[in-house]
């Protein structure tokens, strides 16, 4: 990106010069910054031609010039310097580091801002803040970077889901994942998974490639993506090469891995305790005990449990030590004309849960030309090719993680060494040792682009993007998997989604009277997506040995079929400023998509916005503590077209039926289905003091999501359970906060950067007179978050008896108390956001030893344990149980929040608050200590660069959340903000080195 | 050079700006618009077949209504020991509102029923020599969708009383505009029934009398005996049951075994769900067997209580049963094959109405009710009766047709208790599923289940 606004200075000269070139000479010197370091890839230029050079790789430079020319040096980060050519031959210059380090530039789509002269809110990240941290997801790096981005894997799966929310969820029923554009090309993000549980597509992503990381948070940055910006916009961009000599980099690190945090479970003794009180509760104590016994001699499968001769810890099979393993290169370089990176890595990962594995490779290349000093044209590419090795999701028994169920009892394995298959739930290492789920992911994408300068002030950029995503997935379950019937089954998928992008836009740029600066860039884009899936089922293996569909005797079930969507966009924006002062913006954007309906095919997104420089005015000019002051607001309107393909239509789908073909409908017809759209207002303040020793920003913003998509729930005797409605109205209200301070300078630098945002969200209207939508244990009701949790208030237990009991909170009988769950009526407890997230970082440097570290918090979030009523029910069933269920009620008096133990007694069991806990936590999200070899032993190993670190991934949670873990919910699609047996995150430590050539 | 550069910039631009907005208008590949599906005859016969198939599904005919109506039934019998606490708190009789279950018959049924009614609706699209029987067989399964919803979501059908209790609604316009407001109201249990009988009498005139495996005249008529079984119209169950046993071609199969788990119907089924391994729901299996079979390892297992019944020794059906491997108990026989068909209504149930109802009335018409229960009994291998009264007769019901979802509709319909409680306890009727009550504010809940 550099690279680009390099081109942009030197191109920048007017063809128009001087004719007349009376005593021209070749000027040489070498240019270097204030410690005598010299600077690669500085631009020189002869002021007003067209005359100009980058310094090589040691700051040399060589141009043509007259004497009493003036050469410009300017550098990003730089303060630029012009000198007038004199009669000497060689001129060396030193160039100032630039005060104003706020002048960092962002890319905002379509064009890179300076971040001095924006006027909407763009985080951003650079390779810095995401390479080392030991995880295979790019996106799980960003965690609590960015403030108001809350980014969080589902669950402790090596290839979970990642959810990264820009400024709180302003969707519903339509996805709340922005839009990730990676050098111009909008990425293919779909879940293509097919085991119940979300893969993120981005994985595919390796960090070792990627330069810069930029959030398009509020409207006006984001609206120039229209209908698809109203989640936000994140804008990847790929390294380029420098020109210079060429360079070699080289990565290795190694890590392990373990659950980030364990829960206690009752042993064999607790488990025979808890159980025959449990009985003996509801059986008498005869009986009772005949039944309890009767159940240990099951679960023991022929052991002495009288004697404890089996006490498995479930959970220690469930997990296992994992590894992160992550090695790349690279190559850069280039000269005036071609500039080259390549990349290639490659990253192994064992996970945390017994058989849940990831391996990938990635290359890159990025190559750019100049043919002529007007036209520039280049290539980037990518492949990469993700194997992973997967586990059930969560609401399946072999999903690893629900062993926690099995008494301890139960032998894992028998005397041969087999997993045992008499357990009270399938034993999930039948399915480890006899099944596999195999998931192949192959990912091309690439642009193609040339740049044609017209003239000094325009421009006209012509890209082709191309993403394809190809995915195949291989099943097989031999003859021991639990439930296997057929003699084997194997299910094999393959789904291709392959995406196409043209984008042309003119870029205008030219500064009128010195003093009003004016960018427009307008111009247009098509995308189209089209995808293809095929799967199919066999069953009845001749043995074991043969696991692919080609043996199958029979077919039992296959699929193939296709869908795609479009995109048509026409967009313009406009950025004008007056004295470097007083900053306007304006942008709109013209979008079309097959998703919608004929009627309503096109919408509009226009955004505003305006800043003032104060900074800049006389009055604070020379002000030596404020250095930097910024008012800015924007207002601008995005869309969601984050929806299926023919949401709006009234469909019906092909069926079978004892092999005779039929039809049923899939879908109730809303010909009205719209966007939903996105109105934002952001104001913001950024400010610098001390010569921007300490700066920040501090934003306030609105965000109203209207025309909400939705599948409403239907009266069930229409015929349809839901219908995709547009069907109100919610706000995200909040304020974000960014400190970032250069506390030490000199030989031991400490800077840090602390953020912090809230975001309250709120459901302003529903449709059909605001009834509430109750969908599971969320509701969506007017005046609360979205998808607050609604249960059945847990009262406790009665000292008296031990019955479980649960407020009534009916409209006279507040505080009144049952024990009938059917009695009581449920309440809002809870919401499944959080309010307020947090991050805060620091890096410190002395003499080649680097230290940096992320903490991250969230709070004012709840987490549901679906799993709860089988996992702490005091003894309901025959299910294994948290270690505090011993706390139960034993005798009249006793004070306790766990009800008696009784065996079938559903006593305290209802869906209710009992389950559900705040997750606030603090965590260390990672911390890297570097160590890097003396210049003088770097050269000597003819090194460039030679570095070792340490770096650990979520090495410390702060939380009083009981459950595995505060940021782990459930992947099988159970509820906003539910877990249900779901893996803790991984906690890693790793050790690695950097060498440069 | 610079008249190159000058065509070559234009060309640029030319390709950017073309126009593509025909590139806007996809159409879907996998499916068809509603208009589309209700434009021609060949697509309403497609609908009655996706009708058949949503019948079939787990959530309806496919296992689940049956297995629960009998769970709902069992206190001795059988135990359901499965890890599920819907179907668990169903045998507890103790069901929670948001039961996933209870949900699930209820938007099945209702799916089924608004296919139905498409197919009604439409009729005259289809080719005029068909129309009869593509409707017929419309009426057919929608009348045995509502007799299941409301004996299940309705207090029980009293003989010879108004029956105003609450039923289910009646929706009987095939729903294809969902802009407006679709909230009905439960129409009374005797309303629900007086549709019953009318969708069956019209569709035994207008279907043939065989129909391959989709229902035929006399699935209709031998469900119009039960109909009037459950309503203690004793007549019309005894001369519709004995309609089916004289005029169908139907027959009892050889041994008690050859009636279960068949890939192709046998001659004993009237009317049977299709379930092949590509296709068709078998939740039936899926509880009642052993890991191996299909199933989940035995969550219903039969008790020696219901085995003690039976009092010949030779009785075929007192030794259908099967030790689980994975739990040890005992599990019924009937379910054994995953990919076997699920009869709905077998030609011996015909036999048992026609004895009961003949008993009743003191007549003997078609055959004693003696002999038609030694019939029974004779098929099975067990010792023959010399004279039935209604305890035999009930008795014989219950071991002929156990675990086929008749145990709690013939515990209220003959109003013994279900254990401690009445055969008319608020807890025997499902409550009407929370997530109705929450859109549909005309729904009246279930006494019992709050307001």
């Amino acid at each position: 990106m550099k690279k680009k606004l390099q081109r942009l200075l030197v191109l920048m000269p007017l063809l128009v010069g001087h004719l007349i070139f009376a005593q021209e000479k070749v000027v040489t010197g070498t240019v270097t910054d204030s410690d005598g370091m010299p600077i690669p890839g500085v631009n020189v230029v002869v002021e007003n031609t067209n005359r100009g050079v980058q310094t090589d790789f040691d700051g040399n430079y060589s141009i043509e010039a007259s004497v009493a020319e003036i050469l410009v040096f300017s550098y990003l980060g730089f303060a630029s310097e012009r000198r007038a050519v004199e009669t000497d031959d060689v001129l060396d210059v030193q160039l100032a580091e630039d005060a104003a380090a706020l002048d960092e530039v962002v890319v905002v789509g379509y064009g890179t801002q300076s971040k001095r002269m924006l006027t909407d809110n763009v985080a951003k990240l650079t390779s810095e803040d995401i390479d080392e941290v030991p995880t295979p997801s790019v996106q799980s790096a960003l965690a609590g970077k960015a403030a108001g981005v809350q980014v969080t894997q589902t669950n402790g799966k090596v290839e979970g889901g990642v959810n990264i929310r820009i400024r709180g969820v302003s969707s519903i029923g339509a996805g709340s994942e922005p839009l990730y554009v990676l050098d111009g090309v909008p990425l293919i993000n779909n879940n293509e998974s097919n085991n119940g549980a979300p893969t993120n597509p981005l994985l595919t992503l390796s960090s070792n490639e990627i330069e810069s990381i930029d959030i398009l948070k509020d409207a006006s940055a984001a609206a120039v993506y229209g209908s698809r910006g109203a989640n936000g916009v994140v804008i990847i961009t790929t390294k380029k090469g420098k020109s210079g000599k060429a360079s070699l980099s080289l990565n290795y690190s190694y890590g392990v891995s373990e659950p980030a945090n364990l829960r206690d479970w009752l042993n064999a003794d607790e488990y025979i305790e808890l159980f025959t009180e449990a009985a003996i509760n509801t059986y008498g104590e005869e009986e009772g005990l005949a039944v309890a016994e009767e159940n240990f001699e099951s679960l023991a499968n022929g052991t002495n449990w009288r004697d404890g001769e089996v006490d498995t810890d479930w959970q220690d099979l469930i997990f296992q030590n994992g590894f992160v393993q992550d090695m790349d290169f690279s190559v850069s370089g280039g000269d005036e004309k071609t500039s080259y990176f390549f990349s290639g890595a490659y990253n192994d990962t064992k996970g945390i849960i017994t058989g849940n594995e990831l391996d990938r490779v990635t290359a890159r290349a990025n190559v750019s030309h100049r043919l002529t000093n007007k036209f520039n044209t280049g290539l980037n590419m990518s492949f990469s090719r993700t194997n992973i090795d997967r586990i059930a999701n969560d609401n399946a028994f072999v999903n690893p993680v629900q062993a926690v169920a099995q008494p301890a009892l139960s032998p894992a394995y028998l005397e041969d060494g087999e997993p045992n298959s008499n357990t009270l739930y399938p034993n999930f290492l039948l399915q480890d040792k006899y099944a596999f789920y195999n998931t192949l992911v192959r990912r091309v994408t690439g642009r193609a682009f040339a740049e044609y300068q017209f003239f000094e002030f325009l421009k006209f950029n012509t890209d082709f993007g191309y993403d394809l995503y190809y995915q195949t997935e291989d099943q097989f379950e031999g003859r021991l998997v639990p439930f296997q019937a057929t003699n084997g089954e194997a299910y094999a998928s393959s789904v291709a989604t392959e995406s196409y992008v043209t984008s042309n836009y003119f870029s205008f740029s030219k500064t009128f009277s010195g003093v009003h600066d004016l960018d427009v860039v307008a111009g247009m884009e098509y995308n189209n997506t089209n995808r293809r899936f095929q799967d199919v089922t066999g069953i009845e293996f001749p043995t074991d040995d043969f696991q692919t569909i080609e043996s199958a005797a029979e077919i039992t079930d296959g699929s193939g079929e296709e869908t795609g969507n479009s995109f048509l966009s026409y967009f313009a924006r406009a950025t004008y400023a007056f004295n470097n002062k007083y900053l306007l913006k304006a942008s709109v954007r013209r979008d079309g998509s097959s998703r919608f309906g004929s009627e309503n095919q096109f919408g509009t997104f226009p955004a505003v916005s305006g800043g003032w420089i104060l900074t800049e005015e006389n009055f604070l000019q020379d002000n030596t503590v404020l250095s930097f002051l910024k008012f800015r607001a924007s207002y601008g309107q995005t869309g969601n077209a984050n929806i299926d393909d023919f949401a709006s239509r009234g469909l019906f789908g092909g069926v079978s039926y004892n092999q005779r073909p039929g039809i049923a409908p899939n879908q109730a017809e809303n010909p009205l289905l719209t966007w939903e759209s996105v109105d934002q207002f952001d104001l913001g303040l950024e400010y610098g003091f001390l010569n921007n020793r300490i700066s920040g920003e501090i934003d306030y913003y609105l965000k109203e999501s209207d025309g909400l998509l939705f599948e409403v729930p239907l009266p069930g005797t229409s015929g349809r359970p839901i219908i995709n409605r547009n069907i109100g109205l919610m706000e995200n209200e909040g304020v974000e906060f960014v400190i970032n301070a250069d506390i030490f300078q000199g030989d031991f630098t400490w800077s840090t950067s602390f953020n912090i945002a809230n975001n309250d969200n709120t459901v302003k209207s529903l449709p059909t007179d605001g009834a509430d939508i109750i969908t599971g244990q969320n509701i969506l009701r007017e005046g609360e978050p979205i998808s607050a949790f609604y249960l059945l208030e847990y009262a406790g237990v009665d000292p008296d008896n031990g019955d479980a009991l649960y407020y009534v909170n009916g409209e006279d009988t507040e505080r009144e108390t049952t024990t009938n769950p059917n009695e009581a009526n449920r309440i809002v407890a809870g919401q499944p956001y959080a309010e307020w997230i947090a991050g805060f970082t620091n890096s410190l440097y002395y003499k080649g030893i680097d230290l940096a570290f992320t903490f991250q918090g969230e709070w004012g979030a709840s987490i549901y344990n679906a799993g709860g009523v089988y996992q702490s029910a005091n003894g309901d069933y025959y299910d294994n149980q948290t270690a505090d269920q011993l706390d139960r009620w034993q005798e009249p008096g006793d004070i306790t929040n766990v009800p008696q133990a009784r065996f079938f007694g559903a006593n305290g069991t209802a869906q209710s608050t009992r389950y559900l806990q705040e997750s606030d936590f603090i965590r260390l999200r990672n911390l890297t200590l570097g160590y890097t070899l003396p210049d003088h032993i770097i050269e000597e190993l003819g090194l460039q660069n030679f570095r070792v670190y340490f770096s650990g991934l979520n090495l410390l949670t702060i939380t009083d959340y009981e459950g595995y873990d505060p940021e782990s919910t459930s992947d099988a699609n159970q509820g906003t903000g539910v877990s249900f047996y779901s893996a803790p995150a991984a906690r890693t430590y790793s050790i690695g080195v950097n060498l440069k050539f | 050079m610079k008249k190159y550069r000058l065509i070559f910039a234009t060309f640029l631009i030319g390709i950017a700006f073309t126009s593509c907005e025909d590139e806007l208008n996809i159409e879907p590949a996998q499916e068809i618009s509603t208009e589309v599906a209700l434009s021609s005859g060949e697509n309403v016969e497609n609908i009655l077949i996706g009708a058949y198939e949503e019948a079939g599904q787990a959530d309806s005919y496919g296992g689940d209504i049956q297995m629960l109506s009998d769970l709902y039934g069992f206190t001795n019998e059988a135990t359901w020991r499965g890890t599920f606490t819907q179907p668990r708190d169903v045998f507890r009789k103790n069901i929670f509102v948001d039961n996933s279950y209870v949900r699930d018959i209820w938007l099945n049924g209702y799916e089924v029923i608004n296919q139905a009614n498409l197919v009604v609706d439409n009729i005259e699209l289809v080719d005029e020599e068909e129309q009869d029987n593509i409707a017929g067989q419309a009426m057919f399964l929608r009348a045995l969708t509502y007799f299941d919803l409301v004996r299940l979501y309705g207090a029980p059908y009293e003989a010879g009383q108004e029956n105003s209790q609450p039923g289910v609604p009646l929706s009987l316009e095939g729903v294809i505009d969902y802009s407006g407001n679709l909230e009905i109201p439960r129409n009374s249990v005797e309303e629900v029934y007086n549709q019953i009988l009318e969708d069956l009498n019209n569709a035994f005139e207008m279907l043939p009398a065989s129909n391959s495996f989709f229902a035929d005249k006399y699935a209709a008529k031998a469900l119009l005996a039960r109909v009037y079984l459950q309503q203690g119209n004793y007549t019309g169950a005894r001369d519709a049951a004995n309609d089916v046993i004289e005029n169908s071609d139907h027959s009892l199969t050889d041994t008690y075994e050859e009636a279960f788990n068949n890939e192709v119907d046998s001659d004993e089924y009237i009317f049977a769900f299709q379930v092949t391994t590509q296709g068709g729901g078998n939740d039936l299996v899926l509880h009642y067997a052993q890991e191996d079979l299909g199933g989940r390892g035995g969550d219903i297992t039969v008790n020696p209580e219901f085995i003690e019944m039976f009092d010949s020794e030779t009785d075929d059906r007192s030794s259908f049963f099967y030790e689980s491997d994975d739990n040890g108990e005992t599990l019924t026989s009937k379910y054994t094959n995953q990919f076997a068909n699920i009869p709905v209504i077998r030609l011996a149930e015909m036999y048992l109405i026609r004895a009961e109802a003949n008993f009743r009335l003191g007549t003997s018409i078609g055959n004693t009710p003696t002999e038609d229960i030694n019939v029974i009994r004779e098929r099975a291998n067990a010792n023959l009766l010399d004279n039935v009264g209604l305890d035999e007769i009930l008795k014989e019901r219950e071991l002929e047709l156990a675990f086929e979802g008749f145990l709690i509709q013939d515990l209220q319909r003959t109003m013994r208790p279900v254990g401690d409680l009445e055969y008319d306890d608020e807890r025997l009727t499902f409550p009407i599923p929370q997530r109705e009550m929450d859109v549909n504010s005309l729904l009246e809940q279930n006494p019992g289940y709050g307001q």
